[in-house]
Parts: structure tokens; sequence; C-alpha cells
């Protein structure tokens, strides 16, 4: 479904992602972890071509990115992506935010994107709150409209970059049980969290990445309680400590 | 002085300053309507990376900010005839009025632009929007509604500006208390009534921008940009 091959990117003299190899596949889970500034978000971001790669190969849903013949913004119809800091649009309400897109960019019936983006905002538990706006909803609410806004165009990939690292402690649970269900009902997911606990229940690899490169791969068991590097030690010891 | 103060002469000069008065509103209105398109092919231009069409826009825009407006409105006044365009007094001032705000208002839409947060262009880009639905449906919605309020206050600057349009001769509300105040000797009449009009516009203008706000819906609490 998603195939790093060789891929290098540069910010300026920054070398930012090396030589990444590494696939998933259709129905899978991988999280992402690894120290700030260690490249995970680039990494993902690459996906939907929020930045774009300078060499190598990558291959999303079957289409090769920077292709001629890829339609990026099709390609990005098929791809959720999960915001750190949520991104609603402020000035929508939360059935607005979630029923935009597919009003418009699927070409939906309205009422028909409507009763689906009810029926969805009701899954991520927000039944009472469709026509708040934003600045109305705690951070915990933000993001799951933000993933009901994902999964209302129906997509065949998720991507989450940290989508629970701006939240109070108390509201993390909440988005967390969301994914994971998102998760259980088959989604290929890419996501970026240090959440343990999520990475053990639904993730089938950890992938953890250090200065720009995958340093280790593995299952959630393996990597967490044996993990295989100097390095990957060193990050859970201090994520552990926490 | 107020013994002296004459309203018989301003209620005899009332015809007179209630065309002035409407000539202010209506060329006022017609300028803006200029100004806006104007600035918004300014602020266009200026946002491209390309630097074919960035380039004149900003030294466009600096030239105009550099000048006074009633040495740009003598320079279309007396220069246009030298290169063989000779146009009404009216329309020059439109024209200056227009070339001079829209400068002013490109940078306020600009200024709009860019107070959306990167995440708000990314949010649509992620979503598979194309350029143009991510301006109509993301960042316009939202740059307008910090825009209004400068739009607003360059709307009442422009009022105030168009008085140099006296100067070319035009008849509006400055050149018909100029009138009155040069044909009676009584400048204070004139010019007191004169303002009292523009403070008129003014509260016409802050009114405007109340129902307009009401009209974009833009909520207290909905809008947190
Ligand atoms: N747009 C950018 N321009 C220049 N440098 C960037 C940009 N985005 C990220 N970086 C740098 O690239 C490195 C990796 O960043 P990032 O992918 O955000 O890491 P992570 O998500 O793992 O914290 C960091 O050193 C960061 O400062
Ligand atoms: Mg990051």
């Amino acid at each position: 479904m998603i195939e790093f091959r060789g891929v290098n990117k540069w910010f300026g003299a920054l070398h930012v992602l090396k030589d990444i190899t590494l696939s998933v596949e259709p129905r899978e889970v991988v999280v992402v972890c690894g120290p700030s500034g260690s490249g995970k978000s680039t990494l993902i971001r690459c996906i939907n071509g929020l930045e774009t790669i300078k060499d190598g190969r990558l291959v999303v849903d079957g289409q090769r990115l920077g292709d001629r013949a890829t339609n990026m913004t099709e390609l990005r119809t098929e791809i959720g992506f999960v915001f750190q800091s949520f991104n609603l649009y402020p000035h929508k309400t939360a059935l607005e935010n979630v029923t935009l897109a597919p009003i418009h960019v699927r070409k939906i019936q309205r009422t028909e994107a409507e009763s689906a983006g009810r029926e969805m905002l009701a899954k991520v538990g927000l039944a009472e709150k469709f026509n708040a706006y934003p600045a109305e909803l705690s951070g915990g609410q933000q993001q799951r409209v933000a993933i009901a806004r994902c999964l209302c165009m129906r997509p065949k990939i998720m991507l989450f970059d940290e989508p629970t690292s701006a939240l109070d402690p108390e509201m993390i649970s909440e988005v967390l049980d969301v994914m994971v269900g998102v998760a259980e009902e088959g989604m290929t997911m890419m996501v970026v969290t240090h959440e343990m606990g999520f990475a053990r229940k639904v993730a089938q690899r950890v992938v953890f990445m250090d200065e720009g490169a995958v340093v280790e791969t593995g299952t959630p068991e393996e990597f967490f309680s044996d993990p295989k590097t100097d390095r990957s030690r060193a990050f859970l010891s201090k994520i552990l400590r926490h | 002085m107020l013994e002296n103060f004459s309203f018989r002469t301003i209620i005899e000069y009332l015809p007179l300053l209630g065309e002035g008065f409407v000539a202010t509103l209506w060329l006022s209105i017609v300028s803006f309507a200029g100004a806006l398109a104007v600035g918004i092919i300014l602020c266009a231009m200026n946002l491209q990376h390309s630097q074919v069409l960035k380039l004149p826009a900003k030294m466009y825009i600096d030239a105009i900010r550099a000048t006074p407006l009633l040495a740009q409105l003598y320079f279309l006044y007396f220069g246009l005839p030298r290169l063989g365009m000779v146009l009404p007094e009216l329309f020059v001032g439109i024209l200056a009025l227009s070339l001079n705000s829209g400068a002013y208002i490109a940078e306020i839409i600009r200024a709009g632009i860019l107070s959306i947060s990167r995440g708000q262009v990314e949010a649509g880009v992620a979503s598979g929007m194309t350029y143009a639905q991510r301006m109509r449906l993301v960042i316009l919605p939202q740059a307008i509604r910090v825009t209004i309020p400068p739009l607003l206050g360059q709307a009442i600057v422009l009022v105030k500006d168009s008085a140099l349009l006296s100067l070319i001769s035009v008849s509006e509300l400055t050149r018909a208390g100029q009138l009155l105040a040069s044909d009676r000797f009584m400048p204070a009449e004139g010019f007191i009534t004169t303002a009292a009009c523009y403070l008129l516009l003014y509260y016409g203008l802050k009114s405007l921008a109340v129902l307009s706000a009401r009209w974009l819906g833009v909520r207290p609490i909905g809008s947190r940009i």
C-alpha cells in the first residue's frame, strides 16, 4: 500500500531522510517512533505529498509519487491525514468540517454527506456536538472531529502525526480509543506516536527512527521488551521514565 | 461667534451642499469598488512565486505609499492630457482614488490571507482540495473576517481623501463648502457643515461594518483567528 525504496530528502544542507526503505501492507498498522527531530513527521508527510522527496521511489496505492501520471490531488482523497494541532476549520461547525471535502472534493450530495457526517461524528462520540465550532470544543473533541473529517472521505490509508501530543493527559485515551476502533475495522494506518499502549494493542510493527534513518523495525512486543540497538534502548529508557 | 453664525446661509446653500454630499458619497463608492478591484489584482500578483508579476506589484505598492495622494492626483490630472488622454475631472479623480486606495487594500488583503495559519492550508491540501477550492472554502472566508475592519478603515480614509478632488474642481462636498465660504465669506459655516457631513458618512460606514459582520456570520466564539 505504501512503499519507500531508497528515499532521500534534504532541507537545504540538512539530510532529513536517509535512504529510507520501508513498506506498509494493506490493513497493516505501523507505529513510527523516535526522538524529536528524527524525521518522523517528514516521513509521513511525504506519503501524501505535503513534502516532496529528492530521490528514491515512493509508491502509494499503486501510484509512484513525482510521476507525471500521478494525480496528487486525486491520490490525497484516498489518504486521511491527522495533524498534531488538529487544524480544524475554525469558521465551520463540526458537521461542516466533516462534510466540506466530501461535498466539494468527492462531489457527494449535501444531504447524503450530512447524514454520513452525523453518523461519523456520533461514532467518535460527538453526537451532541454537530453544531459546535472548534473553539467550543476541547482538544480531545477537536482531534476526534479531525479523525471523523478524514474518515468521511472513506480513505484507503490514514496517517497520524503525533495525534495526542498536543492534548492534556486526560484526553489522550478518548482519542486513542477512536484510533483503535479505526484500526480494528481494517484501516491501513501509519501512526507517529510514543503511545506504547496503542502500539501494543493494534500495531503489527514498530519502526524506530533516529537522525533521519530507520534504525530498527520489529513487532511491538520485540521492540518494547527487547530493543536491539543502543539508540532505541536509550530512547525507550527516556520515554519510560515519564 | 455664535451670534454671527448664519444658519440661514447654510439653509440657503443646502441644495448645493446636498448635491456635494451625494457626489462625495457615490464617487467614494465607485472609487472604493475600483480600489477593491485594483487591490485584489495587486494582491494576487504579489502572492505569486514568480517575480514577473510580484516585482511590478511590489514596486507599484511602494510608489503609491511613498508619494502623497495630491502628487498622484496632479500627476494624472496634468500628465494624462500630455499623453493625449483628456478625461473629465471626475473620472481622473475616481481613477486617482482607486489607484491610491488599491495599493493599501492589496496590503490589507495580503495580511489577511497570510494571517491564516499554514495548518489550514495543509488541512485543505491533505483532503484533496485544489488551490481554488482551498482559497474559496478555507482561506478567503477566514481572511475576509480579519480583513473587514481594516478595509472599512481604508474606506473611511478614502472618503476623507476624496476632499482633495475639490482641487481639480470636481463638484463634491468640500467644493460645495468652498463655494459657500468664498461666495459669502463664511468659512465657518462652509467648513463646519462639510465636516458634519463627513461625520455622517463616517457613522454610515461604521454601521455598515456592524451589518456586514452580522451578514458574514462572524461569531465571537466561532472565529478564534
Ligand atoms: N520545512 C522545513 N524546513 C527546514 N527544516 C525542516 C523543515 N521541517 C522540518 N525540518 C527539520 O527536519 C528535521 C526533522 O523534522 P521532523 O520531520 O519534523 O522531525 P520529527 O517529526 O521526528 O520531530 C528537524 O531537524 C527539523 O528541524
Ligand atoms: Mg513531528
